[in-house]
């Protein structure tokens, strides 16, 4: 399943770059995230709370950032696995300055879903998909406006 | 013997709808044993995968465990057997790898059962499966057929090189087909998938299995098509306990398609677990399971090559098909794209010839099988959507071009029976008739004024046409043999009369939604002239009847019905012969008329009720004559039955959209004298819908990992009422010749016939509008048709 969305937030790259560095924030803005617990140079052990459609899936697992160009982009991959089938996703992710003061961060990845998970309503995860992205962007904007104050 | 009750021919009501309507049936799931347990399955998520560990010990702990096995308990264990061989071109025999009841360190599919948790109840087994934890390293999949031959393609099965069970052909030999398409005016190229189906039967897969210590027996109840064939095949080859003690019930079964024709790893999982644990075992599939573990059909990849004179006769047909077997071989698997298939490549038409080359394979997806029709609709789907884009490439009619091909009718008693070029002695036939009779009920010449009409307002109206043939009442079991099966194909038919003069009948064809109690007992009132209140229909239990055969392949009227009616002319025989006693008569001058024995120009008569009372208080009885009046008889036919017909399609695409319309759907079946013509409508209005559902709505999507992306009911999509218009029906009567009843069978008639019907329509009405699209993609989603409609136009 492809994984892409874009959105210009209202902060510099590097205010943007430090708030998705940062574990505790992340843990606040990523959607459905329960724990996050740092266990080795950016990697991460993760548990997720996730609802999709009728299925309600508490996911655990793994979360690595790779690939990391300061205030430009990283890799994020996620390993997590379920009751209900398992997730692999690698997300890269691109933070681009528009002006000094608002920048655009765009994602493009592949998730590969198994189990039931794969076989339910492909059009319902995507669905699911969009609204979490919205949710992160909404939260990640949220704590750069609070921090702005 | 006499027939004058009128009970056949007429549209008796269903007797078996009464308790299926009022919620009375008894399927296997309704079935709770003393100490009952229950099972889970944990399946693989991945399409192809080494299994490094398995973590038992959480799932031990959790409530109402009571056992837990792997695939190394069940290593011992010979693995689920395959019903039918396919040889190499060369003669190699087809390439048959274990199929293990549970997976043996590596899983080749999404759904492969890997771990069977018992627990108390089937939620406690759910929980605790949830809790087996599996270790998997991915491997590399396939999951297309002609890509998986390729060189350097994942192998499913390390002994199986490129994938490959076996390559097939049948008919003439290449090199005179090649020199016949040469000679060939025009030849009609087409390259299509016929895609995947998934069967979803209303009932699940459902299995109970209990073993009786104190007589060292089993039972297993199960939601079977045939319970004589799982109880040789569970006893025999896989868990190797003597037949005499292994019961097999299959109950009341709602709906099979094929799907349940096969024995499945899970029947024997839950038989040998009873055993261990010594309590009945339950396991009902669940949809998403159902999905994904049960047989699906068709899934071939084809190209096909008609070449015809300059008059539009056909010349030859030349067709290589790759078909996915899936991850391991069904019961019927082999044999359903080879002699199902190939077999019928000479559909209707005079074609001198013909070769057939068929590669079956292995790929990384759920076990391909018999599915309604099974090979039959692949083979004329092929046929039929050669004949009408020949039609529209060549400019001529397609309902003339098959009138100049079609095989001239014949009766197969006066005139013989017709041999084609691809092994099979077609029984008898009248094909014009059929066509015929469909473009009278069309209105043709109207319609193509009217499609004009439409053509020139921009409105795309199209008719299709499918003339087709299917090969059914299996089988002959010398012929059968030959050509693979490792079974006969015959059917038990037994007929009790109870000393009252009540009849209980026993026959090896399962009934699963057939109407098998009331045809069979019509056939018995006619024949014994008695009502149909005084007979029962017993089926499925493999301790009840002598043997059977099963129900698929439309056989069981054709094949079970002859068996009964066997048994009852042995029945009559031997009443005469008492009656002949009790009227101080001779046997001979004895007639058989509306339930009494007469002898001939007297009013000298006993009744039937009367000569069975006597066969069981023999107290005036011949001195040479065993007591008693039951009979069983067993039926190996002397050929396949061909039933025929025509189907056509009219639809509307809509322009701006793509979306098809189907406006009519004319059906005119020949499926040889008919016992209950309600009942026959109602296998067409089934099967039609189903072969319909293939052509629009239905379809199996893998994703590149070997994912089915579309297994649940919100993506993958069913046919319902309100997608079709009333069909219109019809039959014309061609007996069988060769079985008394003069039955051909109908159950499969509808899917055969419909797909190619609907996607010859769209295709026609898209040349209507000067869209000359040569095939499109089933199902014909309206994306997929609005696409094609995107290419160039010719004017």
């Amino acid at each position: 399943m492809q994984l892409t969305g874009k959105q210009v937030l209202n902060a510099a790259p590097a205010q943007v770059w430090e708030k998705l560095m940062d574990i505790d924030t992340l843990a606040r803005i990523m959607p459905g995230v329960s724990s996050l617990e740092q266990i080795g140079e950016n990697s991460f052990v993760s548990t997720l709370q996730i609802k999709l459609g009728p299925v309600n899936g508490s996911f655990s697992g793994n979360m690595q950032l790779e690939d990391i160009t300061e205030e430009k982009n990283f890799t994020l991959k996620v390993q997590q696995s379920s009751k209900v089938g398992n997730a692999n996703a690698a997300v890269k992710v691109n933070l681009l300055p528009v002006d000094d003061n608002h920048t655009e961060v765009s994602f493009d990845g592949d998730a590969r879903l198994s189990g039931i998970l794969a076989g339910m309503g492909q059009r319902v995860i995507g669905g699911v998909a969009n609204t979490l992205t919205k949710q992160f962007f909404t939260n990640l904007e949220k704590e750069l406006a609070q921090s702005a104050s | 013997m006499s027939t004058t009750n009128g009970m056949i021919g007429k549209s008796v009501k269903r007797v078996e709808d009464k308790r299926f309507i009022t919620g009375k049936g008894r399927y296997t799931d309704d079935i709770v044993l003393p100490l009952q347990t229950h099972a889970s399955f944990v399946r693989s998520p991945y399409a192809h995968a080494n299994i490094s560990g398995i973590d038992l010990e959480v799932a031990k702990t959790m409530p109402g465990v009571i056992a837990i096995y792997t695939g190394a308990d069940v290593a011992a264990i010979n693995g689920v057997p395959c019903g039918w061989q396919v040889n190499f071109k060369n003669g190699d025999t087809m390439k048959e790898p274990k199929h293990p009841l549970l997976a043996d360190g590596k899983v080749r599919h999404v759904g492969d059962p890997i771990v069977v948790v018992i627990a108390e109840t089937a939620a406690l087994a759910k929980d605790a499966a949830q809790m087996v934890m599996v270790d998997y390293e991915e491997l590399p999949v396939v999951i297309n057929a002609a890509e998986a031959v390729k060189t350097g393609a994942p192998l499913v099965h390390e002994d199986v090189p490129n994938n490959i069970c076996y390559d097939w052909a049948l008919g003439n030999p290449i090199a005179e087909v090649d020199q016949a398409m040469e000679e060939a005016a025009h030849i009609t190229t087409l390259e299509f998938v016929n895609q995947r189906l998934v069967a979803n039967p209303i009932e699940p897969r459902s299995y109970n299995a209990f073993y009786d210590e104190a007589n060292e027996k089993y039972t297993l109840y199960t939601s079977t098509q045939s319970p004589h064939l799982i109880r040789l095949l569970l006893s025999t080859f896989v868990l190797g306990i003597p037949e005499h003690k292994l019961r097999i019930v299959g109950p009341d079964v709602g709906g099979g398609f094929g799907s349940k024709g096969d024995h499945y790893a899970e029947e024997a999982v839950l038989t040998w677990a009873s055993k261990n644990i010594n309590r009945p075992v339950k396991w009902t599939a669940e949809r998403s399971e159902s999905f994904i573990s049960d047989v699906h059909g068709r899934d071939h990849v084809t190209k096909a090559e008609m070449g015809f004179d300059a008059e539009g006769k056909i010349l030859a047909l030349r067709v290589k098909t790759y078909a996915n077997l899936g991850a391991y071989l069904g019961t019927f698997g082999p044999a359903v794209p080879t002699y199902l298939y190939g077999t019928l490549m000479q559909g209707l038409y005079t074609t001198p010839k013909i070769n057939v080359d068929v590669t079956g394979v292995f790929t990384n997806t759920t076990t391909v099988d018999a599915y309604r029709g099974a090979g039959r609709p692949e083979a004329t789907y092929l046929l039929e959507r050669l004949m009408d884009l020949a039609a529209l490439e060549m400019g001529k009619d397609p309902a003339a071009l098959r009138m100049k091909n079609f095989v001239p009718p014949f009766d197969g008693v006066n005139q013989p029976g017709y041999q084609t070029q691809v092994a099979l002695l077609y029984d008898s036939g009248n094909y014009q008739g059929v066509l015929e009779k469909g473009l009278k009920m069309l209105g043709y010449e109207d319609f193509r004024r009217k499609q004009l009409e439409s053509a020139q307002n921009g409105t795309l109206l199209g008719v299709g046409f499918s003339t087709y043939i299917e090969a059914c009442g299996l089988a002959p079991s010398a012929l059968a043999g030959a050509l693979g099966a490792r079974a006969g194909l015959y059917e038990m038919g037994q007929v009790r009369v109870q000393p009252t003069g009540k009849v209980s009948v026993y026959t090896g064809s399962h009934a699963h939604g057939q109407g098998h109690e009331t045809t069979f007992a019509q056939i018995v009132a006619s024949k014994l002239g008695i009502p149909i209140a005084d007979i029962e229909i017993v089926h499925g239990d493999s301790d009840s009847m002598a043997f059977g055969m099963g129900t698929y392949g439309s056989r069981s009227l054709a094949v079970g019905g002859t068996a009964i009616v066997k048994s009852i002319e042995k029945i009559i025989e031997k009443g005469k012969k008492i009656a002949a006693h009790r009227l101080e008569a001779n046997a001979d001058d004895l007639e058989f008329d509306q339930g009494k024995f007469t002898v001939k120009g007297t009013d000298k008569s006993i009744s039937f009720g009367d000569v069975a009372l006597t066969a069981y208080v023999p107290h005036i009885y011949p001195a040479d004559l065993e007591p008693g009046l039951d009979f069983t008889s067993f039926y190996d036919p002397a050929n396949f039955t061909y039933p025929f017909g025509c189907h056509i399609a009219v639809v509307e695409v809509e322009k701006d959209t793509g979306k098809v319309a189907l406006q009519r759907f004319i059906a005119v079946d020949d499926v040889g004298n008919i016992i209950n013509p309600m009942i026959v409508e109602g296998q067409i209005h089934g099967g039609v819908a189903q072969g319909i559902g293939q052509a629009l709505f239905e379809g199996a999507e893998y994703d590149s990992n070997g994912q089915l992306t579309n297994a649940t009911y919100m993506d993958y999509c069913m046919p319902r009422a309100d997608d079709f218009p009333m069909f219109e029906t019809a039959n014309q009567i061609t007996p069988c010749p060769h079985n008394p009843l003069g039955v051909k069978g109908a159950g499969e008639a509808g899917t055969i016939g419909s797909t190619p019907a609907v996607v010859n329509a769209v295709i026609n009405a898209l040349w209507s509008g000067g869209h000359q699209v040569k095939d499109i993609r089933m199902p014909l989603t309206s994306e997929r048709v609005w696409r094609a409609m995107q290419a160039p136009v010719n004017e």
